[in-house]
């Protein structure tokens, strides 16, 4: 135990022992493969979803009168199922992990986010399945917030809204948890790929396509599981260590 | 009027606090949260009993709350750090810093 000599020696000591009990807490890979899987399901729910629908188009409408195509795809149920189903698995994962290891887990306030962001994700899947697809053209009122669907603006808030702050939020919680810069890293790569507009036209996928959102979901999922290995690999030489 | 002479930060450190195994087991407790005796004694590099002893003193002292259960079949001991445990850890920091302090520049450093 390095907690003798000059006072340095001593508080290095301390700075040692805070980065093994650390150490020990962590399980990155655990959500992040959850969240990863979770992802890449999305493109299975997104393609067995998959309808082409043919609208009245808006008045105001170059082609008015005649009838728009609008491509619907997604279950309102999938994503708020999914992240309370990844969020309970996480928390008992840390639990269990705690008692086998013998120190406490500072999962609490991952757990408070998840059940804030649960309510969040299933408001907006209630507001979607109340409203349905809103016709090209028409504005969207949305709690209150009255949103051009065509403009830039909208379109940010939905990407803001959408696996941005459901995935993106939690990791952001975890990597404060676990004291990780390199998950923080790992958050904001993340985020500003679901932020930032993916052109998609490199894939050759047509909008009209089933497989459309496997790019939208398959980059960030990968990235994730790729995260997962990485944190799993990392982990690998302490529990042997500890073993 | 006499003004008090600055009291060196050697006068500042808690002997309960200062020993080295002690302020070992607070850092990690602090960090934990909750620790399990075991985890403790590997984390240390303690005997059972040595542990044992300097856990008594600081429960004693109030600085830690030890907590007896089972699982299973296993008898588990467990620790968490009381509300003065961490303000005596968090005092004995500032001290030691304090003393760096004046070791490197001849001068106290301010209260952090």
């Amino acid at each position: 135990m390095p907690l003798q000599g000059t006072p340095h020696e001593v508080l290095a000591g301390l700075g040692e022992l805070t980065r093994k009990v650390r150490a020990a807490q962590r399980g990155t890979w655990f959500p992040l493969l959850l969240l990863g899987v979770l992802m890449l399901g999305g493109i299975l729910v997104s393609r067995f979803t998959f309808q082409v629908l043919t609208v009245p188009c808006p008045a105001t409408a170059p082609a008015a009168g005649v009838g728009c195509t609008v491509v619907k795809q997604g279950s309102p149920l999938y994503w708020p199922i999914g992240i309370a189903l990844a969020y309970a698995a996480t928390a008992f994962f840390y639990i269990r992990r705690s008692r086998n290891r013998g120190v406490g887990t500072p999962v609490r306030p991952y757990i408070l986010t998840g059940i804030a962001l649960l309510g969040v994700v299933a408001a907006t899947s209630f507001w979607s399945t109340r409203h349905g697809i809103p016709r090209p053209g028409e504005p969207l009122d949305f709690w209150g917030l009255h949103l051009d669907p065509s403009s830039e603006m909208t379109r940010f808030l939905e990407r803001l809204v959408g696996n941005a702050t459901a995935v993106g939020l939690p990791l952001l919680v975890l990597s404060w948890v676990e004291r990780s810069r390199v998950l923080l890293l790992l958050t904001a790569v993340y985020v500003a790929i679901e932020l930032v507009p993916l052109p998609t036209g490199w894939s050759g996928i047509p909008f009209t396509s089933p497989w459309f959102f496997l790019p939208r979901y398959a980059v960030p999922g990968v990235l994730l599981l790729l995260g997962a290995l990485g944190f799993g690999l990392a982990e690998l030489p302490r529990r042997r260590n500890a073993s | 009027m006499t003004d008090q002479p600055e009291q060196h930060p050697v006068t500042g450190l808690d002997d309960v606090v200062h020993q080295r195994v002690r302020l070992g087991i607070l850092t990690v407790a602090h960090q934990a949260r909750r620790v399990e005796f075991g985890f403790l004694r590997t984390a240390l590099g303690l005997t059972a009993g040595n542990l044992s002893q300097h856990l008594a003193i600081l429960e004693k002292a109030g600085l830690v709350d030890i907590e007896k259960g089972y699982e299973g079949k296993r008898a588990r001991t467990w620790l968490s750090p009381t509300p003065a445990g961490d303000r005596a850890l968090r005092d004995e920091v500032a001290q030691l810093k304090r003393l760096i302090h004046q070791i490197e520049h001849g001068s106290s450093a301010p209260e952090s």
